[in-house]
């Protein structure tokens, strides 16, 4: 060992303590799930946006075992049903098409839609912001002013002008609304590398012989990681509202393909027939919305070091 | 005399601002000898850490604009960026001053410490973690092994710059460039921090670059001295000739506003009138004219070369260039 005696000497208190082991390692993400799991509500939401998703996913297994329906079936014996009659538990609507099952069938667009959106718009701004945020200079120039015209753009009109050229599917819809959501990613992104290639660590990493790359992935990412990943939790109930209003304009996923959005198109010509067409709809999207940001609060509270108390 | 191992010769490096051009090294020759010390020293802006960031070639938004870096052949401002990675963290490792932020929070302190020989060597993660582990102990963290485990927020300063320390040593470079290694460090770590530099030093024979403020630190380190004022070096020379006999009135005065256990009389200590130059703005001639107690007509016209005065010494001074003696006042 290198100078021992002095190392000994001084040290001593400090080896004293180290045997004691006061605190196992935590990592970062450690301590954030544990301040996660704390907070009940915020779990609540999140396993309610799980179960959600489950539910999407298994919407042709729940159809048939479930509700005995399928979302496109028209049975004009049982038009505009109510909750409860007919085997329909929800009701059906004005051609006999079964609510529940156009509700499951209706989650997967609707949270397709948004999870798929999130990952293009923080894959897209990631990349850009970190470029723009790392090199800086005219590239940073190029890049963030282009982020600012698209952030300029009305996005209604986009997605008008988009719905017109192109026929949305719940692919193309998600392309459509990451293509102005990505903006605010890739400043968020930019800000975060900003201040985060000022610490030394960047430049000592960059002292020991790594590339841009090395630096950008393994270093700059994971130190942005925490903004992203709230950016996304509170992403998701954004996107869904903005997919459920295009589709209830007409814009978004075309009927008879059943979207929570275009139900609610759908029933206001019933709304004083049939309430519950517009109701449950409604209050599936208020619900999914809600436990969407309720989680994304929670996981900002979690995994925001500038929070931290 | 032998081959230096590395030659820096009239360096320039430049950073463009809104108020003009900034040369914060304007002309710098040194050179470093396999296994010595070499300090260099100056106040806050002088250009050392710029001098020492553009060996490495990381003096970014600065530019390189002229001179040389010789280092084992090579011309190190001329290489490619290839080439200058392979020389980062392999032949010349540099540590820097706050340890607080020069580790990575999210990565374990051990697979930080490895980085430099999975990026060099090619090892994998397993044999970079246990060379990790090694150099860590040889630098005196206790339970290297566990400690290895922990991620930077559970080491104090002086662990860290102990982990920096062991981080530039895995790959075992020729030169190690420590960029004011303990100014962020209490007076107790930093004895501590110095000691195991000048063993790091003894036992593998690394080169070493002190860069500092502190003289005393100087002192104690290193048998050759640079005194940087301004962008240039204005006195270099045997550290313990600089200390009794300076020859630039810049070395005259930083010695003097310094307190001396050896003081035959304790006097109050004297501070440099005035404040450090502009550097987009330098006075005309010599750059310590303004502050200068001993300046004569010349001084505030033409710039002085660093040339040989006395026996061992070089200083960039009309005044003593011209065989007159520092003294009194």
């Amino acid at each position: 060992m290198i100078g021992p005696s002095r190392v000994a000497e001084l040290e001593m208190p400090a080896a004293g303590i180290e045997t004691g082991a006061a605190r196992p390692a935590q990592s970062y993400w450690n301590e954030s799930w544990e301040r996660l799991r704390g907070n009940r509500l915020g779990v609540a939401a999140g396993l309610l946006i799980v179960v959600l998703a489950l539910v999407a996913v298994m919407a042709p297994l729940l159809s048939a075992v479930l509700t005995h329906a399928q979302p496109q079936t028209i049975d004009l014996d049982s038009t505009f049903a109510r909750p409860g009659a007919g085997g329909h538990l929800l009701g059906a609507d004005e051609l006999g098409r079964d609510t529940l099952t156009r509700l499951i069938w209706g989650a997967r667009v609707s949270l397709g839609v948004a999870f798929l959106t999130v990952a293009m718009s923080l894959t897209v701004g990631t990349a850009v912001g970190m470029m723009a945020g790392y090199y800086g200079g005219w590239l940073d120039d190029v890049l963030m002013r282009f982020v600012d015209m698209v952030l300029a753009i009305p996005a209604i009109f986009l997605f008008i002008l988009m719905s017109i050229l192109i026929r949305p599917n719940a692919i193309t819809l998600a392309a459509i609304v990451a293509s102005v959501g990505w903006g605010s990613v890739a400043r968020l992104v930019r800000g975060e590398v900003l201040s985060v290639k000022q610490r030394d660590f960047i430049l000592a990493t960059r002292s020991i012989g790594a590339r841009d790359s090395r630096l950008m992935l393994r270093h700059l990412l994971p130190n942005v990681l925490p903004v992203l990943i709230v950016a996304a939790s509170l992403g998701v109930g954004q996107i869904i509202l903005v997919e459920a209003a295009l589709d209830f304009l007409g814009l978004g996923i075309q009927p008879p393909t059943p979207s929570w959005g275009n139900m609610l198109t759908n029933a206001q010509s019933y709304f004083f027939r049939s309430g519950s067409l517009v109701a449950f709809p409604g209050i599936t999207i208020f619900i999914t919305v809600l436990a969407s940001n309720i989680f994304g609060n929670a996981v900002r509270d979690a995994f925001d070091p500038r929070l931290k108390s | 005399m032998t081959q230096p191992l590395l030659e820096v010769s009239d360096l320039h490096t430049v950073f463009s601002t809104k108020e003009g051009m900034v040369k914060a090294v304007d002309g710098v020759s040194f050179e470093l000898h396999a296994g010595e010390t070499l300090g260099i020293v100056g106040e806050s802006g002088c250009g050392k850490s710029v001098t020492a960031l553009s060996i490495m070639r990381l003096q970014r938004p600065g530019r390189i604009v002229g001179g040389k870096v010789m280092f084992k052949g090579q011309d190190l401002t001329r290489v490619s960026e290839y080439e200058m990675r392979e020389v980062r963290g392999k032949e010349i490792a540099m540590i820097f001053q706050d340890p607080m932020t020069s580790l990575n929070p999210v990565y374990r302190v051990g697979w930080q410490v490895g980085e430099p020989t999975r990026l060099h060597g090619g090892w994998d993660a397993k044999k970079a973690l246990s060379s990790a582990v090694t150099m860590l102990a040889r630098v005196g963290i206790p339970s290297a092994a566990a400690r290895a485990k922990d991620y930077p927020h559970q080491f104090s300063g002086g662990m860290r710059q102990r982990a920096m320390i062991a981080m530039g040593l895995t790959t075992t470079p020729e030169v190690l460039i420590a960029d004011e290694p303990t100014t962020a460090l209490d007076v107790t770590i930093q004895a501590q921090i110095l000691d195991l530099l000048r063993d790091v030093n003894r036992e593998f024979g690394t080169a070493t670059i002190l860069i500092t403020h502190n003289l005393g630190v100087v002192a104690g380190m290193c048998q050759r001295l640079i005194v940087m004022y301004a962008g240039k070096i204005v006195e270099a020379g045997p550290t313990t000739d600089v200390f009794a006999n300076p020859k630039h009135p810049y070395t005259w005065s930083l010695l003097r506003s310094i307190p001396r256990l050896d003081a035959e009389r304790h006097e109050p200590l004297k501070p440099i009138e005035g404040l450090p130059p502009n550097l987009v703005d330098l006075p005309a001639g010599c750059s310590f004219h303004p502050r200068c107690v001993f300046k004569v007509d010349r001084c505030s016209r033409d710039t002085p070369a660093l040339l040989q005065v006395g026996d061992t010494q070089r200083s960039a001074c009309w005044v003593t260039q011209s065989g007159t003696e520092l003294k009194g006042a």
